[in-house]
């Protein structure tokens, strides 16, 4: 519901400030789009950390409290309950009882959400910007401590429940392949399991499951909050002191270990979609470690193979062969390339007629692919990509209400602890060469490294509706 | 796809609640800090004017990313498809990205590519559009990028059987998805052969098209009299308006904008749509209202937010937050050119279908009957009034603000006195708006779901 609401003002841009541009100026001149975001960051002593960037352009203000507990990371009897445990954040703290977070956000005019990612669930709200001190002393006292019931769970075990039948399980390509992929390309249980939920473990969660969690995870040492938009700096920064100041931080446990060993053969898997009226097919690559130079490599592929009409991979598979009417695709299909911080898949996905053999669209993908792997790319297409890649970040700093911004500065604290990164970003892509592009390309985008998921229309003999995936 | 699926989440608020937390119950609770005075607010000024050939222009300066959108809305759309011929114009709009008399259709990829954009078209009932955003350094070409496309399609016959494949296709996916399953109906419900009445093209109608439907199609129905160019975002003013002018004051006239206001009367039909083994239902409930030019628009508007259009409307306290029935529960009010109707949607447990609407038409009956309680008005204005802040705070939401003000001929008054308006609306006109138009024994009531376990439960609910 609320998604439908944020479309509706999707592809805006909130404004942010540019140091380097006069407010009154227009700007002209290749030096004009570049951009400086006012960044100010700080721990308070209980481990919170707070990074704040000021924009007068609109009078409205957005407050992003991340924490460093994303789906990867649930019990592993309970798949689906770091989303599950998100809920029950909007259902009572100490001082607000049920629906009354929403009701105060929205009497205040403002709009909320929560999402749960792989390595972060976050909470945000934009208000007109007078209303800062309310989001901040709410955002606090759930921070400070749940009261919720056997009741409250109850419903949103329903509300959930529901969730995974409207998004996956009652929907032609449900879970296609952004919950599928995951789970055949990975082998390490943490990256590899169906994080929106078997229905019989969101069923079977308890209230002390979430008192535990909360108790785990839910402390400011495990947090980072960003506020973006029209504040006082000096003025912001007492309310976090007094609201957030005297919070406990917790002894968080170690976290498990994450990571994904080298795949040696390519992986192929099937799986029938009963819903499904044309075949689909996906094809995931293990990225590069974040922040590598390779990784920053990997952006630019990313635009110069999958991004845009001008793309490789739609000028072979659309354009050319006629396979497709489109190719989607990129890195983090539940965000983008910058706000994750564990192993991710660099996929591409496309929908196509029953005709075709899923051989004949990886074939084209490969050769799509080829040249960058056979030679050093060209100059001119290069360059595209990193005007493409800043337009792309640009545009993700300006979405909703400062919102985008919140994002990228509350993950670069959480998973850098350094959110000024937000500014040196352009620059790394800049350093990456021709050279390194076709290193990478040769190196990750190899058959080895990559799974490829057919999803098929038949169904097959004891095909059951698309709930988990069995792993082949 | 990026965004979909675990976001969302939340929910909801209501006014009429007693539950809690026992526990805390004898505790003194803190009251939230109510916050400092609010900051005014003006929407970002913009220039508009109309060139000699008629077409018009909007210019926002706003913000300071380097970015600017730039969109091209033209008054054409279903709506001016032959009655055989339904998806005609979504072919056109396809078409026209496939190459202009001087670009190969790579070429204009490329090159809105290399200014960080890209070239989308978008094709409606009403309007369409040909929209880019681009880094700044690049409204003067992008401008004259868009115009080439809009002024000098090629048309390639090429490429049509290419488009045909794809648009069966997709048509095939789409009538699988069971709100599209649900919306189809209910539009056949509503608005029969109107065009409005026809939400998918055939696949016959996809196979017939020639390339010369399609340029006659935009000859009859493209020009500078139904075009709107919006600009939005930070960009070099004199370079931008030179560019238009260079690019589009050529544009001949063309034909002006047709207009066929459908005559709706509420059609209280219950149209259940059998989905075998189906894990939910999808819910479409509603029937017309007032469009956005009738006086009682705006308390509708209200009325709708309160009701079932907000997180903390009180169908969606209800039948999500209290019975957990849905996740995705929502009401709006959906617009064409001077015609609207009021629908909730809603994918709800296969039990408790007829549960569902029955407690969707419990809480309309209810507020019908009785005015809401002052505070709970006030929360829902003062949302509103924050909401506006919002839509009117980026390029994009400017562009969509200005372009419906435009569309619908609501006057620049519009949105200067918008919040005023709201912030006007009584309880009483709030229960008046409801019974006047939101009124369950004359709903369209669209069920698509396992028929065999909801018909009974939904059959008191068709025509008595």
């Amino acid at each position: 519901m609320f998604e439908r609401l944020l479309r509706k003002f999707s592809c805006l841009a909130m404004a942010l400030t540019a140091l380097s541009l006069g407010a009154d100026r227009t700007m002209a001149g290749a030096a004009g789009s570049e951009l400086k975001v006012p960044v100010e960051y700080y721990k308070l002593p209980n481990g919170l950390r707070v990074v704040l960037s000021q924009d007068h352009t609109a009078p409205t203000v957005c407050v992003a409290v991340y924490y460093r507990i994303g789906f990867r990371v649930e019990p592993k009897d309970r798949t689906g309950f770091a989303h599950l445990f998100e809920h029950m954040m909007f259902q009572g703290s100490q001082n607000l009882g049920k629906m009354e977070f929403i009701k105060l956000v929205q009497q205040n005019g403002g709009i909320l959400n929560g999402s749960t990612r792989f390595d972060f669930t976050n909470y945000f709200e934009i208000l007109p910007s007078n209303k800062l001190e309310t989001a901040l002393w709410a955002e606090a006292d759930r921070m400070n401590g749940l009261a919720v019931t056997e009741e409250n769970l109850k419903n949103q075990q329903g509300v959930v429940g529901n969730e995974v039948k409207v998004n996956v399980i009652n929907r032609p390509y449900g879970g296609f392949p952004w919950l599928d992929m995951p789970q055949y390309a990975n082998t390490n249980w943490y990256n590899a399991h169906n994080f929106y939920g078997d229905l019989k473990d969101i069923e079977a969660a308890t209230l002390p499951d979430v008192q535990s969690f909360f108790k785990t995870y839910y402390a400011p040492n495990n947090a980072a909050l960003a506020i973006v938009g029209d504040f006082d700096v000096m003025q912001a920064r007492q309310w976090v002191e007094k609201y957030f100041g005297g919070i406990k931080a917790s002894n968080l446990p170690a976290q498990p270990d994450l990571s994904e060993p080298k795949q040696t053969k390519e992986k192929n898997a099937n799986r029938v979609d009963p819903l499904a009226k044309r075949p689909g097919i996906a094809i995931a690559y293990h990225m590069p470690e974040r922040n590598t130079p390779e990784y920053y490599a990997m952006g630019l592929i990313d635009q110069i193979l999958i991004e845009g009409d001008d793309s490789l991979a739609y000028q072979e598979l659309v354009q050319k062969q006629g396979l497709t009417a489109a190719v989607q695709g990129g890195i983090n299909y539940l965000g983008n390339m910058f706000n994750y911080k564990g192993p991710m898949l660099f996929m591409a996905d496309v929908r196509y007629d029953p005709a075709t053999k899923p051989e004949t669209i990886v074939k084209a993908w490969d050769t799509a692919l080829e040249p960058l792997r056979a030679k050093e790319v060209d100059k001119a297409l290069l360059e595209r990509a990193r005007v493409k890649l800043r337009s792309d970040l640009y545009g993700n700093m300006g979405s909703v209400g400062g919102f985008g911004l919140a994002d990228l500065l509350a993950s670069f604290a959480l998973f850098d602890d350094n959110p000024a990164r937000i500014n040196s970003l352009v620059s790394e892509f800049d350093k990456v060469t021709p050279e390194l592009i076709q290193k990478t390309a040769q190196e990750y985008l190899k058959p080895e490294n990559r799974t490829v998921l057919v999803l098929e229309t038949k169904p097959a003999d004891a095909a059951k509706p698309a709930e988990a995936p069995a792993k082949n | 796809m990026m965004n979909t699926v675990l976001t969302e989440k939340i929910a909801i608020a209501v006014a009429t609640f007693a539950l809690c937390a026992s526990s805390l119950a004898a505790q003194q609770k803190q009251a939230p800090p109510a916050g400092g005075p609010p900051k005014p607010f003006n929407v970002p000024a913009h220039e508009s004017y109309t060139m000699p050939n008629g077409m018009k222009v909007t210019l926002v300066p706003y913000g300071n990313l380097p970015k600017v959108t730039l969109s091209l809305v033209l008054r054409t759309g279903n709506l001016n498809e032959p009655a055989d011929m339904p998806g005609l114009a979504d072919m056109v709009g396809k078409l026209m990205k496939e190459g202009t008399t001087s670009k190969s259709s790579q070429q204009i990829a490329e090159e809105a590519a290399g200014m960080g954009g890209a070239l989308n078209i978008t094709v409606g009932a009403d309007e369409s559009d040909v929209t880019t955003d681009v880094l700044s350094d690049f409204g003067a070409k992008a401008a004259v990028l868009l115009a080439d496309v809009a002024q000098h399609p090629l048309f390639p016959e090429s490429e049509l059987p290419r488009l045909k494949t794809d648009a069966e296709r997709q048509l095939s996916i789409s009538k699988a998805v069971p709100q599209n399953m649900a919306l189809e109906k209910f539009r056949k419900v509503l608005y029969g052969n109107h065009p409005y009445g026809t939400v998918f093209p055939t696949e016959e109608s996809i196979r017939k098209t020639t390339v010369a439907d399609i340029k006659k199609f935009y000859d009859g129905n493209f020009g500078a009299l139904r075009s709107h160019l919006f600009v939005a975002g930070r960009f070099d003013m004199a370079e931008v308006k030179k560019a238009i002018a260079a690019s589009f004051g050529g544009w001949a006239k063309g034909p002006a904008a047709i207009s066929n206001v459908p005559r709706v009367k509420p059609q209280h039909v219950l149209d259940l749509t059998d989905r075998p083994g189906a894990a939910q239902s999808t819910l479409l409930v509603g029937m017309p209202v007032p469009d956005a030019t009738s006086s009682d628009a705006i308390p509708l508007g209200v009325t709708n937010a309160l009701l079932g259009g907000s997180f903390g409307s009180r169908i969606t306290s209800n039948i999500r937050e209290q019975k957990g029935y849905t996740y995705s529960p929502s009401s709006q009010i959906s617009r064409r050119y001077h015609d609207a109707y009021w629908a909730e949607t809603a994918d709800v447990t296969t039990q408790y279908t007829g549960a569902s609407l029955k407690e969707i038409f419990a809480e309309i009956e209810k507020l019908a009957k009785e005015p809401p309680a002052d505070a709970e008005l006030k929360g829902i204005q003062s949302y509103l009034s924050g909401l506006f802040v919002i839509q009117n705070s980026s390029r994009g939401a400017l562009i969509n603000q200005l372009r419906f003000v435009d569309f619908q001929g609501l006057g620049e008054d519009y949105l200067r006195t918008y919040v005023q308006k709201v912030n006007a609306v009584t309880p009483a006109d709030v229960s008046k708006m409801t019974s006047q138009y939101i009124k369950p024994d004359q709903m369209t009531i669209v069920v698509v779901g396992d028929k065999a376990k909801v018909a009974e439960q939904v059959a008191p609910y068709g025509a008595k």
